[in-house]
């Protein structure tokens, strides 16, 4: 395998595309399968969800070791939700043998809001702390201390939100994560690319990737609720609007041509390091945002 | 009348506190409807007279008190548990 | 304080099963104040029995007595009497009460009449909130006075989630954001860079249950002074 890496093509300085595998609920894996071997050519790495949404699925890891089976690299997500930091470090360093290079590190939704409630939510560390330990591991030293034999090798991954209200304790955190040992960043879903731009300004003093998350947009429905319903995401009037007339059944492609668009600003302007795109249900159309995005 | 009272909130109050008895005895399944809170002024014979007939009205409706539907058994021999 | 809830009605009488001679012994300190379980509790709870028991036609007596507190032996020795007398004891107290109540008469069944929800304060009459863990590991000093492992469903040391939304919460959009909370109490006050820092992993290892404390200067019992 002479494929650059994920982490030598986004280091390189090459605009860097990743998107998304949600594992199932169940063992039917026959679509996520079509999925991986639709994407993993396509894209530098398939990030794989840790029980997203709270709601209990195949783990992380089981399928990036799938993904790597099939030629693909993947980035394992791990929240602090559902493990304690022994949880945590077991599995990475079980990732790290397994040939899982890269990770991104997130607090995770709570747990209420997914279809196990009423179980223990662990939140033993947070983002910011799961990160310094996974730089730990890196260096040869878990979380309390005690050598390894033998380190992880990991590149470290976190997410900022720049459409946060209010900014300044997201970015706290940010700067946080960064002090931590995040390498790269894969963002919130972000609409407004002047907005992103001004983030981008600041950002752009630390020494670190960032790629800008992109959430398929289907309807300017789609766009409202989001506005309305999930903090740190904001659709421009422009985008709704567009959506909005837009002819019945035609609503995927446009969001398709939107998405493929703002890809091409983003990599034409220099404005971010790479794009990571979020379809949703819908990976099925990722090659025919790419090829808008071309 | 609501939020007219010589008290100030005291009717206010009292509605909540009512509407939370009316509540208990739904616990112990007696009809919370046999509660009712009317609000008239000091001098309103008229609005007090309706309230006794409405309330008249309502248990005639629901029959007897349930608490003397059945007459006392004899009581029972007591199971201490140790 | 601890603030408490009284169980439902239908979960009280189950537990009480068919005793006939009923102990409701309330607390007079936590749970009296947040109104679950003091005199007043105690007086409802019992008419409450009483009218259930009515209407079915059920023979039952019930006492009621309220102590000053019952996490408290000497307060709860008074109550040996009344006890013996009863087929069951139900207390209004927290759950450290009930257990205190039942270790001291461990021949008799006693009962938790409350469920105790947390360590809170009185925000306004009648509505009280949390503001405590017990984590035995304060870092208020250092986060303006307001405790991101209470306020925080997530209990994050280090900042807010994504969730967080016009200073609000995620998880339930009525309640605040912690993270916010304290960054604008920091801006107030001047200590922003107490929370530039990485706060460390929370220590688990200090709040191993059941906790103990003991306060060298008063702790009677075996005799030994402490170096």
């Amino acid at each position: 395998m002479n494929k650059k890496s994920f982490r030598e093509t986004l280091e390189s300085g090459e605009f860097t595309i990743t998107a998304e595998v949600g594992p199932p609920k169940g063992t039917h894996i026959d679509e996520m399968f079509h999925h991986i071997d639709l994407l993993k050519d396509k894209v530098h790495a398939l990030n794989v969800t840790d029980n997203q949404s709270s709601v209990m699925r195949i783990s992380s890891l089981a399928v990036c070791q799938i993904i790597k089976d099939k030629g693909g690299e993947p980035i394992l997500q791990m929240t602090c939700r559902d493990r304690n930091r022994l949880a945590q470090q077991s599995d990475l360093l079980g990732a790290h043998v397994l040939g899982i290079r890269n990770v991104l590190c997130l607090t995770g939704d709570y747990i209420t809001v997914g279809d196990h409630p009423q179980a223990k939510p662990v939140f033993d560390l947070d983002s910011a702390q799961l990160i310094h330990m996974v730089k730990s591991l890196n260096e040869g030293k878990d979380i309390g201390g005690n050598e390894l034999s033998g380190s992880t090798d990991f590149y470290i991954g976190a997410t900022v939100t720049p459409e946060s209200k209010p900014i300044e304790p997201q970015l706290l955190k940010f700067e946080k994560k960064i002090k931590a040992g995040a390498r790269f960043f894969q963002t919130q879903a972000i609409y407004d690319i002047e907005n992103f731009r001004r983030f981008m300004d600041y950002a752009r003093k630390f020494d670190i990737k960032i790629m800008a998350g992109l959430v398929l947009l289907v309807s300017a429905g789609m766009a409202k609720y989001m506005n309305k319903n999930v903090p740190g995401i904001f659709v421009p009037d422009n985008l709704v609007d567009e959506l909005a007339s837009t002819e019945k059944g035609k609503g995927l492609a446009k969001g398709v041509e939107i998405a493929g668009r703002m890809i091409r600003q983003l990599r034409e302007q220099k404005i971010c390091d790479g794009v990571h795109i979020m379809a949703i249900g819908r990976e099925g159309v990722i090659p025919e945002i790419l090829a808008a995005a071309s | 009348m609501e939020g007219e009272c010589h008290f100030l909130e005291g009717n206010i109050r009292a509605k909540k506190r009512v509407n939370y008895t009316k509540g208990l005895l739904a616990e112990v399944k007696i009809e919370p409807e046999r509660l009712k809170m009317f609000n008239m002024g000091a001098s309103d014979a008229k609005e007090f007279a309706h309230a006794a007939d409405e309330m008249t009205k309502i248990a005639k409706e629901f029959g007897p008190s349930p608490l003397k539907k059945i007459k006392n058994r004899k009581r029972p021999a007591i199971r201490r548990i140790q | 304080m601890i603030i408490a809830e009284r169980k439902t009605f239908d979960e009280i009488k189950q537990i009480v099963g068919d005793a006939h001679k009923i102990l409701i012994v309330g607390c007079g300190t936590c749970v009296a104040v947040c109104m679950a379980g003091g005199e007043k509790e105690v007086g409802i709870l019992a008419s409450l029995l009483r009218l259930d028991a009515k209407r079915e036609g059920r023979e039952l007596e019930i006492i009621e007595t309220t102590v000053e507190r019952q996490c408290d032996k000497e307060y709860l020795e008074p109550l040996a009497k009344k006890v013996s007398d009863a087929d069951v004891v139900v207390s209004l107290a927290c759950g450290a009460g009930v257990q205190f109540l039942a270790e001291m008469y461990d021949t008799k069944r006693v009962l938790p009449g409350l469920n105790t929800r947390f360590i809170g304060v009185a925000e306004h009459e009648g509505m009280w909130t949390q503001r405590c863990m017990a984590c035995s590991d304060c870092i208020l000093g250092e986060t303006g006075g307001i405790c991101p492992v209470t306020i925080c469903p997530k209990g994050l040391l280090n900042g807010p989630c994504g969730g967080t939304n016009e200073g609000k919460c995620e998880v339930d959009n009525e309640k605040d954001c912690a993270w916010t909370l304290i960054y604008r109490r920091l801006e107030k006050t001047g200590g922003l860079n107490n929370i530039k820092k990485l706060f460390p992993p929370k220590r688990y290892d200090v709040q191993t249950k059941p906790g103990k404390v003991i306060h060298p200067a008063y702790e009677k019992g075996e005799g030994k002074a402490h170096e």
